[in-house]
């Protein structure tokens, strides 16, 4: 009644004011601030121990059911990987449904039911409650795990394991977790081939029959459903959900670096560098510096109005993006500032970073960064507040860190009371700017010496392992190791005779079979090359007559020279024997690891400006990657003895234009027969 | 005797409010100067969205002068008489809220969303916007570049990213849409100030605009508030101008090979619609759903599960004002000719024109449409852009509530009957996609 009059009086005070100018030149001042009202989750627990919260919300006819566990983080060592399988397979059928009739029943009804190592969510309309949660009880209760689903989980797995190692931003993100925590927590354990293929059906059901367990479970639900309806359901659905142990686990602290050092990934076809400038931190939700760490993070890499990104993107134009956070979490977190840059400027954008954080940590921050960061997030919190499943993520963090009961209703007043002063102290207790680690990972032969005025340049792996101290010998040279690859083959001159080479090759693409032909004939610098997918010809390079076309699809293209330069140089089963003859120029780039094996990087360049990359095997000396940023890279593994010479069986191409690996094999290898121009068409 | 009265009432209530629950209450007014205003209070969270659909699309524009309608979605932001340069984005996110805009065949949309203590702030910006916009020589230079940048970065650069533009210049012979939204650089960089300011003034009046408040609001105070603001800015001069033009039939397939920067090929098909407000539009979005709609759908479980010719396929209808078009796209397997893809794309549209569908595929549609249609109303920046539409494409605020409804009549024959219908084979678009490397020197 009350509200209606003031509004009343409102109406008519302007309607009249109506006959003035409004005054346009200052901006609207800012209304009263609303109450924010956070409803409260209502709660109770079941014998067994499930702690339930329930938020109901009938805006819309839907609700929603989410399962959490609380259980301490798990150092998985051998089995690596083994918890992100839980999820998968617990929905890969039951001893009610198969895995397409879970699919088919939940599409059927619109919902959506999903899972992990630690969760369980199912959601739909109303009135298909009683479905959605007999499929929810359903997978909860009795999962089967077949193996058949977890052989392809794995196969999954290994490929996007495979896809990572050539992502830079998997890359980066590997290495950071690696000397955050070091391999021995479980956030700084690294999955590899070997410990997800030692994964078993019966390591899954032992964890789920270890952690699946209602006293370290909460249940929300949030939606159209009252307390009285939820406390029928949940009993119905899980109250004979049987208790047990669960094992509890503690970790040692990371340490912070002593002082600040350089962890470098040598990505050599990178035109970028990712930096991610990182320390530990322990922060948890409802710590002393968690919400001043907030309003500090907004003013150094929270948005794009922050420092780092006027200062990286928008005064010197590094980056497309500059951001950092403050993590927060119950065992240990990180603050991490990011960037991707071009190359040429890593060790600029590197200063810029160390620059920002020092002086912020120094030099404090300013009244009016501190308010605008505070309207940020006040904005965001108030925004947050539409969604209802905000109250129940409040109602459980406040069980979970033990947070007072009016945490977040009194949010925004503790969010506005913080000073200047208060955000500068925070910086300084959180902040140590000299025990950063800088991980960085772009193009080492580029990068690498000038990082090194940040502190001790440490090479990893593309897995976070430390690379092998590689260094080649101080006498070694191209020629040498060109020389040592022919010998390794069989001897130049066994070499030298092979003048004619017809190759065929199959390779397995998502379950259709490729083939690849080549066609050498180094004597009449011919050289054909044909790639058909169940018989049709894809694609084709031919070189003849000092000419070279292109054939893809149906459509011919004559090279240019540029192309034809370097297909010229591909065009040799064997370009280091005549790199002599044709005058090309040799260059040694060092040793490098190639996956796991010390190997000589060798530049052969054509007068034309066209190059090879080589890397030749240290040990054996044998050619096991050829590098092409254009096309992609080749390695080559399974060398077998045809005519006396040593050759490669099996080639796999990585290229960022193909989702997974190629793995192609020989399967007919005809040397020294008659090549017609045809064979090479 | 009292007690099932009771209970009945009880029953009553829980019947009518799990019907209730799905309606919008909203209030609307038109200012004398043709402002068209609508309401809807929701106090549940103090937030509040503030949005003016302007009725202008790429549709408006002169044929010479493509790219206006987006091209002043950016300049719009360059600031006011009142409002500095490059402030406007600032000033909004200064008191805690976001925003956004958007540029459509049909219309341009711009929104804020405050904490509703800052409604005022909101309106007078948008006030602002509508009343005395910066339209400069230096806001034209600077946006340009902006422009280029969004040019390359969505269509040049961006692989497949230019289907939309590709297809619409070959589905429409006559009608304006047959010009994407991005338009022309070359129409831009021709264009003088002066065809910049007529535009403004010919589009960006209240009597072409649709103000829509949703939130934490008092609708009396809201009302006063917007009458404060924007009763003083005038109407408009010229009759607005729509294009009224009749795509006419096409009776023969058009296609066509684009070269792109990409690897692996697509096969595009395009069928002109019917306008939105037809009734058949409700079962052609059912139809696109039934072929493509997630995961269990028809082309997606044949193509890309089963006989794996397809990594996806998507069937989009892009419902446009004056009739747009449904869209197909397949991107091939690996070694999979496109030619042979799109046979078994056909195929299987033919297969829904002459068998139609099964009982139980169209209760599962029903039910993923009923889920989709409550999930759209689910924010209040949803709510917001779901009521201006509702005002402006379908003549009716109130049609917010009744979108249900129209799906609820469709019948399974209905479905096959518009595929047969609209998914004409012979009058259709076809584009093929294939990596720049394939073609032809010559060309």
């Amino acid at each position: 009644m009350k509200k209606l009059a003031i509004s009343f009086v409102l109406t008519l005070f302007v309607a009249l004011g109506l006959m003035a100018q409004v005054d346009r030149s200052k901006l609207p001042a800012s209304g009263p601030a609303p109450e924010i009202k956070i409803k409260e989750a209502e709660t109770f627990t079941l014998p067994n121990g499930l702690k339930v919260f329930v938020v109901n919300n009938t805006k819309l006819p839907r609700v929603s059911f989410t399962l959490v566990l609380e259980r301490d983080p798990i150092l998985e060592k051998d089995k690596a990987g083994m918890t992100g399988f839980v999820g998968e397979m617990m929905r890969g059928g039951t001893t009610n449904r198969s895995k397409d009739q879970l699919d088919q029943e939940i599409d059927f009804i619109g919902g959506s039911l999903s899972a992990s190592s630690t969760s369980l969510f199912a959601s739909s309309l109303k009135k298909h409650q009683s479905k959605i949660l007999e499929l929810m009880a359903d997978v909860l209760y009795n999962p089967t795990f077949p193996q058949e689903e977890l052989d392809k989980l794995k196969k999954q797995s290994l490929t996007g394991l495979a896809q990572s190692k050539d992502n830079p931003q998997a890359i980066s993100s590997r290495l950071a977790a690696a000397v955050l925590y070091g391999k021995n927590h479980p956030y700084g354990e690294i999955e590899t081939e070997e410990t997800i293929n030692n994964i078993t059906v019966e390591d899954i059901k032992k964890y789920y029959q270890t952690y699946f367990k209602p006293n370290i479970a909460y249940l929300a639900i949030v939606g159209d459903m009252t307390k009285a309806e939820a406390e029928k359901v949940v009993n119905q659905y899980f109250g004979k959900w049987k208790k047990g142990e669960v094992p509890k686990f503690s970790y040692p602290m990371p340490t912070r670096a002593a002082k600040r050092a350089v962890a470098l990934v040598d990505r050599s076809s990178s035109v970028q560098s990712v930096i991610n400038v990182t320390q530990p931190v322990e922060m948890k939700i409802g710590d002393q510096d968690y919400i001043s760490s907030r309003l500090l993070n907004q003013i150094l890499g929270g948005g794009s109005a922050s420092r780092l990104f006027m200062n990286l993107r928008e005064d010197k134009g590094y980056t497309y993006g500059a951001y950092s956070s403050i993590g927060a979490d119950k065992l240990v977190a990180s603050i991490s500032a990011t960037a991707s840059v071009r190359t040429e400027v890593t060790d600029s954008a590197v200063y810029e970073f160390i620059y920002e954080i020092k002086n912020l940590v120094e030099n404090g921050v300013t009244q009016e960064e501190l308010d605008k960061a505070k309207a940020e997030l006040s904005g965001s919190f108030g925004r947050s507040l539409e969604q209802p499943g905000t109250v129940a993520n409040f109602a459980l963090n406040i069980e979970r860190y033990k947070l007072p009961k009016d945490y977040y209703a009194t949010y925004l007043q503790k969010l506005n009371s913080y000073t200047v002063e208060d955000i500068n102290a925070t910086a300084k207790r959180l902040i140590e700017p000299d025990k950063f680690i800088i991980t960085t990972v772009g193009n080492g032969a580029e990068i690498k010496e000038k990082l090194a005025q940040f502190g001790e340049v440490i090479e990893f792996d593309n897995m976070g392992f430390p690379a092998k101290q590689l260094e080649a010998e101080a006498d070694m040279t191209a020629e040498q190791v060109l020389e040592n690859y022919l010998n390794a083959l069989g001897g130049k001159d066994k070499v030298s005779a092979i003048k004619t080479a017809k190759i065929s090759m199959d390779a397995n693409v998502m379950g259709n079979k490729m083939s690849i032909a080549f066609v050498y004939d180094s004597e009449n610098d011919r050289y054909g090359q044909k790639t058909s997918f169940g018989g049709n010809v894809m694609q084709k390079t031919a070189l003849i007559d000092g000419k070279g076309s292109i054939v893809v699809q149906g459509q011919t293209i004559e090279m240019n020279e540029e192309q034809l330069a370097e297909a010229k140089l591909n065009s040799y089963l064997f370009p280091e024997a005549v790199y002599e003859k044709n005058g090309y120029t040799l260059t040694l780039d060092g040793l490098k690891d190639v996956e796991g094996t010390p190997a000589y990087k060798v530049i052969i360049a054509a007068p034309s400006g066209a190059k090879l990359i080589n890397y030749y095997a240290q040990d054996s000396g044998l050619k096991i990657k050829y590098e092409n940023p254009a096309s992609g890279d080749t390695y080559y593994s399974d060398y077998q003895q045809k005519d006396g010479v040593l050759l490669p069986m099996t080639w796999t191409i990585k290229s960022p234009m193909i989702p997974m690996p190629l793995e192609a094999k020989v399967t007919t290898m005809e040397l020294n027969v008659p090549v017609s121009d045809e064979d090479v068409k | 005797m009292k007690k099932t009265t009771l209970l009945g009432l009880l029953m009553g209530v829980i019947s009518l409010s799990s019907f209730a629950q799905n309606k919008i209450d909203f209030r609307e007014f038109t200012l004398d100067n043709g402002l068209h205003v609508i309401m809807h209070q929701d106090n549940t969270t103090p937030i509040v969205v503030t949005s003016v659909l302007y009725h202008v699309g790429s549709k408006n524009e002169n044929p010479e002068r493509t790219g206006f309608a987006h091209f002043f979605e950016h300049l719009m932001f360059e600031g006011s008489v009142n409002i500095d340069r490059g402030q406007y984005m600032n000033i909004i996110q200064s008191r805690g809220g976001t925003l956004n805009a958007y540029t459509s065949n049909d219309i341009t949309y711009y929104y804020e969303l405050l904490p509703s203590n800052e409604l005022e702030l909101a309106l007078y910006m948008e006030s602002e916007r509508m009343l005395h916009s910066k339209v400069d020589q230096t806001g034209v230079e600077t946006q340009r570049e902006v422009v280029k940048e969004e040019r390359r970065q969505r269509y040049e650069n961006q692989p497949y990213g230019t289907i939309l533009p590709e297809t619409l210049v070959r589905a429409y012979a006559e009608h304006p849409y047959r010009w994407a939204p991005i338009g022309s650089m070359d129409h831009l960089n021709a264009a003088t100030i002066e065809e910049f300011q007529q535009f403004y003034k010919d589009f960006y009046v209240p009597n072409n605009a649709t103000l829509t408040i949703a939130g934490d609001i008092d609708y009396a105070a809201t009302e006063a508030m917007v009458r404060k603001y924007f009763s003083e800015i005038p109407m408009g001069k010229r009759e607005i101008y729509r294009p009224n033009i009749t795509e006419p039939k096409k009776t023969a397939e058009i296609r066509d090979v684009i070269y792109d920067n990409i690897q692996i090929p697509a096969v595009i098909q395009a069928y002109n619609l019917p306008p939105r407000n037809h009734p058949d539009t409700y079962a052609l979005s059912m139809l696109s759903t039934y072929l493509t709609g997630g995961s269990s759908s028809l082309m997606t479980k044949e193509l890309v599960d089963k006989q794996q010719k397809a990594l996806v396929v998507a069937a989009i209808p892009l419902e446009l004002e004056d009739g747009g078009i449904f869209i197909m796209y397949g991107i091939t397997n690996m070694g999979v000719d496109p030619k042979d893809l799109e046979t078994e794309v056909d195929k299987l549209i033919q297969q829904v024109q002459e068998q139609g569908i099964s009982d139980l595929e169209f209760t599962k549609l029903k039910n993923q449409m009923e889920n989709a249609i409550v999930s759209g109303n689910s924010t209040v920046a949803g709510i917001a852009e779901n009521l201006a539409e509702a005002k402006v494409i379908y003549g009716d605020t109130n049609y917010i509530n009744q979108v249900m409804d129209y799906y609820s009549k469709v019948t399974k024959a209905d479905i096959q009957r518009v595929a047969k219908e609209y998914l004409d084979l012979k009058g259709r678009v076809v584009l093929y996609y294939l990596p720049k490397s394939a073609k032809p020197a010559t060309e």
